[in-house]
């Protein structure tokens, strides 16, 4: 088979490291070579998924107030913050190069972003179906998509992550939510830096990569540049993504009010209308039980620290209705819990809320 | 209804297998298009969706909605040139509908044909659609599974 190309565009602006890889996909013919770039945007940004409300998902007058971009791709998942600590690794292929099945696709694609950790010495490993992790935190994310005739894996080698700016530009409904994002994304994503105390080089370890590429894929790649015929379209595409009209695009069908923070990680809130007020749970959720839960809201509790022993009592527990009934009833009774208008079942009601907002939760 | 590999076929309908759709040819002259099981089943569950608006004249392969699923973003390619009629807006309830009911509850879109007569003779049919996409399951070694809820 003839060898991959390689094209390592180094640091270029927000924008084309996103219309790029689209470029190549959409200019590609019977002749283009299967392609493997190499991107790093050269300022930060904030990249969103295909079918995301912008305005409901980022926070855009903070992106505007601090000069971050906000780009939309054409690949799925949700919105996330990009800076110069992240390279992206793109594969552009002749759709019949690359397995059929999306599963095998993402397997083939995580294998030498996983073999480089592990050779830098990370203990990573792939978590189907896309995740890469380490020690169950996520080091990066992966995504696909089909783009005229070629499929695109996307995904990137984590330098380091700015977990602070990656909370503080997504919208969220209240700042406990966020403070519960932020600590998710602490204790749950993880990166070059944290693994190994610094960050390596960026050229050698992308020579790794290229080396654990070539293997994976049992063909040999040749360094190429991009033709005149893909840098047009990416021109043409940079100006789409750098529209108002492309940014503020509607069209799915709704939003999930979760933060994925990784594969087994979401948080959530969510709000139940109590006679004594409104309840507000905030959660986090791991594996579909409660790893760690706020309930909050305008009502009133004696004694004042039972709210704080409902919480320690419900993390670990799974989002099942009875479960949850039964915990709180029997907080309720041992603490002998006076709530005006806030019964055990009106908790329970929130929480069961959470469910909802988090897809695949049973 | 042809079976194989838990992926159903029904020999009523046409197929672009190729393309992973299929289409009803309904009485009002209209036909009617969705994702086939093995599409849904390699889509995964489906998270989001995008429909071309209604009235929009589409030629044969161009996208009529971008499906988006947990993992991956890709266009459902129309087999025939036609106007968007209807498009299903079932799904703005439940995401979920073609990977449930991909041949009923879930189809996707409704065209008004423009080239019905020749475009058809490129689908397949009956036993041929059942034993060409029997061929495409085995070398893409797709196993069929639908989403209970």
């Amino acid at each position: 088979m003839e060898p991959v190309r390689v094209v390592d565009l180094g640091e270029v602006a927000p924008v084309r490291s996103q219309a790029v890889y689209h470029a190549v996909a959409y200019a590609m013919d019977e002749g283009t070579p299967d392609t493997v770039l190499l991107v790093t945007s050269s300022q930060p940004y904030v990249s969103i998924g295909y079918h995301q409300d912008a305005a409901r998902e980022v926070d855009l007058e903070f992106c505007a107030a601090h000069g971050l971009p906000v780009v939309r791709r054409e690949v799925g998942g949700g919105a996330v913050y990009l800076d110069r600590n992240q390279v992206f690794c793109q594969w552009i292929f002749q759709r019949q190069h690359l397995p059929a099945r999306l599963e095998e696709r993402f397997s083939l694609y995580v294998l030498p972003l996983v073999a480089t950790y592990r050779r830098l010495g990370i203990d990573a490993y792939h978590r189907p179906v896309n995740d890469i992790q380490v020690a169950g935190r996520k080091i990066g994310g992966t995504g696909a998509a089909s783009i005229g005739r070629s499929e695109v894996m996307v995904g990137s080698l984590m330098f380091d992550f700015d977990h602070e700016l990656m909370a503080r530009v997504l919208r969220v409904p209240s700042e406990k939510m966020r403070d519960k994002v932020v600590q998710g994304i602490r204790d749950y994503i993880t990166t070059m830096r944290r693994e190994l105390g610094d960050v390596p080089d960026r050229q050698q370890v992308l020579a790794v990569y290229l080396e654990e590429t070539a293997r994976a894929l049992g063909r040999p790649l040749q360094p190429g540049q991009l033709t005149e015929r893909e840098w047009e379209a990416a021109a043409e595409l940079e100006e789409r993504f750098s529209s108002e009209e492309w940014l503020h695009q509607k069209g799915g069908l709704r939003a999930s009010g979760a933060v994925k923070i990784h594969a087994d990680v979401h948080v959530a809130e969510a709000t139940y209308k109590a006679p004594g007020g409104l309840v507000r749970a905030t959660a986090r959720i791991r594996e579909g039980r409660i790893d760690d839960v706020s309930l909050s809201g305008d009502f009133t509790v004696l004694p004042a620290w039972a709210i704080g022993a409902i919480e320690q009592a419900l993390r670990g527990l799974p989002l099942r209705e009875d479960v949850l009934r039964q915990r709180v009833a029997d907080v309720y009774r041992a603490l002998a819990v006076e709530a005006p208008g806030l019964a055990p079942e009106d908790l329970t009601q929130a929480l069961v809320a959470l469910r909802g907002t988090v897809e695949g939760t049973p | 209804m042809g079976v194989y590999r838990a992926c159903e076929i029904p020999e009523t309908l046409y197929y672009d297998v190729e393309r992973d759709v299929w289409v009803r040819l309904e009485a009002d002259g209209t036909v009617t298009l969705g994702m086939t099981d093995p599409a849904q089943a390699q889509a995964g569950r489906i998270v989001n969706l995008t429909f071309k608006p209604v009235g929009r004249l589409l030629r044969r392969g161009q996208s009529a909605a971008i499906v988006e699923s947990a993992k991956w973003v890709g266009p459902f390619p129309t087999p025939l040139t036609g106007e968007v009629v209807a498009v299903n807006e079932g799904f703005r309830r439940d995401p979920l509908l073609a990977n449930k009911d991909p041949y009923g509850a879930g189809w996707l879109v409704r065209l008004r044909p423009t080239h019905l007569q020749e475009e058809l003779r490129e689908l397949l049919t009956g036993q041929e659609a059942f034993e060409a996409y029997a061929r495409k399951i085995e070398e893409r070694n797709v196993h069929c599974i639908r989403c209970a809820e």
